[in-house]
């Protein structure tokens, strides 16, 4: 069944819009099924079809070429992997970035996720969407004139961070000040109210503006960027082996998933196997062990947020013992980069078996203590049930995954839907509730630590010896264009490398969830109180710098 | 390395002695005060997750009287900046350390807060590299994360510091250059994307778009 509605959309593709280009790629090399050349008046209609056949908008970005940009759109459906890829064509016409002469039609009416991209695609290549309603600045502050992510673009000279950081002190404090709209004399009840970017539950540095009537949420718009690491600019400029760092300090709380993935991505791109089955049960064994440490500190904070104290220091006592046990391993209690191309770092220790055998039982008689303090806990059933509610449909509209799709219903887990790694050989399930709201996304949590737990079992009863080190590797990766992605913590962490054969990268895109995850808390929050606008905030696990990049 | 302190940055700082000094009564204070830091409640990155962990169970660090993390700058006279400074949030955090009552300290914690740590590349335009540069630091703690332990290390550090009464916090002033970087940087030209187009030379990686028979080229090197 699924086949034939990947047959629609191809044929429909070749039939009714005559593509410029398509081509057939290789899923397991490309990760993509097939790629599409569409002229721009026509991407608003290819949009809509996707969008009526069920797809998501998975990851939406530009490539710099030298006559003309590319708006590249993956789209992918939550119900099997049937990835492909949609670009379109921004000739540059001889204008300049930013001036309005280098056009593109805006498919953010019909995507709701695409708002975001369009916004960072306009700040950052200087591509002005047509028909986007807000077309701001989303990532760097409002009074930047860069385009850095074009390859005109050659850096600041040095010395122009701190003049321009202290121009900012000088000019950008009216930035906080809220213009009103004209509105605002009409209902004198409503008014508005920052909340962050220094703010105890913002979990980093968001900043939410709060429209509000007596203590409703009327509105409320994220303002993200204060974490912006210039990770995709940095990365273009460093060899593909000087990354591995870049990967461990995206999402710091679960980072081993974005070394796995960058690690899939390369090896799909190089051609090249893992060294033994035992670099596949290692990874996977630390990937899981992370997501538990990952989901104990969100359980910890979340808590912390809606003022219960006790599980934030059970949660990391617990996660501290985790982290005990991948230091044996890795050295690093947070950032790490412990992947290497095709293997390892190095070895595990012949003391981390044990370890893992005696936290287990501890562990879950700990899980127990969880669900009879805080599942169980009528008051925080109270705080949390019919609150923030996030319907299928919103959620595949901003491309929401990981466990706020699957607190929706929808069992979409790339662990699943797009086998990888030992993946398939092991027995869990894809935790689900049903009921859109924040206690949904918390029990899919909770579930998951302990199918996590339940992975963990198998693979160290099935660990096999083997090297762990893929020896000499190549240093880059052939020409082409490939997209790889995995399931992190906090859903589905995409990368897409554009590589012209060269030591570093030419394009890297990487589609952080926490990105979409929170764009979609604009249609959760309106009917909300203020007290409950950080349990919801909180129920969605947000890292900053992974969304700010 | 010539520092120019703008006064004006400083002036929250222990008093030059002047007619009438205190000295005892001030020692009681800064005993009083080293034993019971309020950390404003303030997490950037990476650096803000080992800050919690060290306020969480393990490592605790209401042991030395730092524990009491504050969500108001007004209630706080520590600052631990954890984490990247990115611009954009530059503004905020002069805001927030203007807001706190003084005597104040501050914590630059790890190597983004220090001095730009791995986000520094020659010719970045996202981060501030190093707070000191506008806010005076009392103690620098390197590492990428540092520990829980290397931040409870800097906290004793800073209690030492204050009851030495060695409060005067240091700052790279914006003038000196020091965020110049000369390694080569491999800032890439746009290639055309018909070139781009065209089928790879290795046979491992067909990516034509439409496949005409690619002629013998050299191998690519880069």
């Amino acid at each position: 069944m699924p086949l034939a509605v990947e047959k629609d959309i191809k044929s429909w593709l070749l039939e009714v819009i005559k593509p410029d280009e398509f081509t057939e790629k290789d899923i397991k090399k490309n990760g993509i099924l097939f790629e599409t050349l569409v002229a721009q008046d026509k991407v608003r209609q290819v949009a809509q079809e996707y969008k009526d056949q069920g797809y998501f908008l998975e990851c939406q970005t530009a490539v710099d070429f030298a006559e003309c940009l590319e708006v590249v759109y993956h789209f992918n459906h939550w119900n099997s992997l049937k990835r492909s890829c949609v670009k379109i064509l921004v000739p540059k016409n001889n204008g300049q970035p930013g001036d309005g002469s280098w056009k593109a039609p805006s498919v953010s009416s019909i995507y709701k996720g695409a708002d975001w991209y369009e916004r960072e695609i306009a700040e950052f290549f200087g591509v002005t969407f047509t028909g986007h309603p807000n077309l701001k600045k989303l990532l760097l502050p409002e009074t930047s004139e860069i385009f850095p992510l074009l390859k005109s673009f050659k850096g600041e000279p040095a010395g122009a961070d701190v003049t321009q950081s202290l121009k900012l002190i000088k000019e950008d404090k009216e930035g906080f000040e809220i213009t009103y709209p004209q509105s605002i004399s009409q209902h004198e009840k409503d008014y508005y109210l920052n909340l962050g970017p220094q703010h105890p539950s913002t979990h980093g540095v968001l900043r939410m503006l709060l429209h509000l009537t007596g203590e409703k949420v009327l509105d409320a718009e994220p303002i993200i960027g204060y974490s912006h690491r210039h990770h995709e600019k940095m990365m273009e400029i460093q060899q593909y082996l000087a990354c591995w760092p870049n990967m461990g300090r995206l999402d710091y709380v679960g980072a081993m998933s974005y070394n796995f993935g960058y690690a899939l991505l390369m090896e799909k791109a190089m051609g090249l196997a893992t060294a033994s089955p035992r670099v596949e049960y290692i990874r996977v064994l630390t990937t899981e062990l992370n997501r538990i440490s990952s989901h104990l500190l969100w359980m910890g904070t979340f808590l912390l947020d809606l003022g219960a104290f006790t599980p934030f220091f059970y949660g990391f006592d617990d996660r501290e013992k985790i982290l005990d046990i991948l230091e044996m391993v890795t050295g690093e209690r947070l950032t790490y980069d412990y992947f290497r191309f095709g293997g390892l770092d190095k070895d595990i220790p012949n003391e981390m078996i044990p370890a893992i055998k005696e936290f287990i039982p501890h562990f879950k008689k700990r899980l127990k203590d969880y669900d009879a303090l805080i599942t169980k806990n009528i008051i925080f059933k109270h705080r949390t049930r019919q609150l923030g509610i996030l319907t299928k449909e919103n959620a595949l509209s901003y491309g929401v995954t990981g466990p706020s799709l699957r607190g929706c219903g929808v069992a979409f887990d790339l662990r699943r839907h797009e086998p990888y790694s030992i993946y398939p050989e092991l027995d869990f399930k894809i935790m689900t509730a049903g009921d859109c709201d924040v206690f949904s996304r918390y029990l899919v949590r909770m579930g998951e630590i302990e199918e996590s737990l339940k992975i963990i079992t198998q693979v160290i009863e099935k660990m096999p010896a083997g090297v762990t080190s893929a020896g000499k590797v190549p240093k880059n990766t052939p020409k082409g264009e490939y997209y790889t992605a995995v399931e992190a913590a906090r859903g589905s962490f995409g990368i897409y490398l554009v590589s012209d054969g060269s030591l570093n990268p030419y394009r890297i895109k990487l589609r952080t969830p926490s990105f979409c995850n929170l764009n979609a808390i604009i249609d959760m929050l309106p009917g909300c109180f203020v007290s409950d606008t950080v349990a919801v905030l909180g129920s969605i696990d947000i890292v900053l710098p992974e969304i700010d990049r | 390395m010539e520092m120019t302190v703008n006064p004006q940055d400083l002036h929250t700082q222990t008093p030059p002695p002047g007619l009438v000094n205190l000295f005892r009564v001030e020692d009681v204070l800064n005993l009083a005060r080293a034993n019971s830091l309020w950390p404003l409640t303030f997490g950037l990155a990476c650096c803000a997750i080992e800050l919690m962990a060290g306020g969480a169970a393990r490592f605790d660090m209401d042991r030395f009287g730092a524990g009491v993390f504050r969500p108001s700058p007004r209630q706080a006279d520590l600052m631990i900046v954890a984490g990247t400074i990115s611009r954009k949030m530059v503004p905020c955090i002069k805001t927030l350390y203007d807001q706190m009552p003084s005597p104040k300290y501050v914590i630059a914690l790890g190597g983004c807060a220090t001095g730009g740590g791995p986000f520094k590349y020659p010719g970045q335009y996202g981060i501030l590299e190093g707070i000191d540069k506008i806010i005076p630091v009392n103690v620098y703690i390197p590492g990428c994360p540092p520990r829980p332990e290397a931040l409870i290390a800097g906290v004793l550090e800073l209690r030492r510091q204050i009851m030495a009464g060695e409060t005067q916090g240091k700052m790279t002033p914006a003038v000196i250059r020091d965020s110049q970087d000369n390694r080569p940087a491999e800032y890439k030209n746009a290639i055309s994307r018909a070139e781009f187009r065209k089928p790879a030379p290795t046979p491992s990686a067909p990516t034509a778009a439409t496949p005409p028979p690619a002629s013998p080229a050299t191998p690519q090197k880069s």
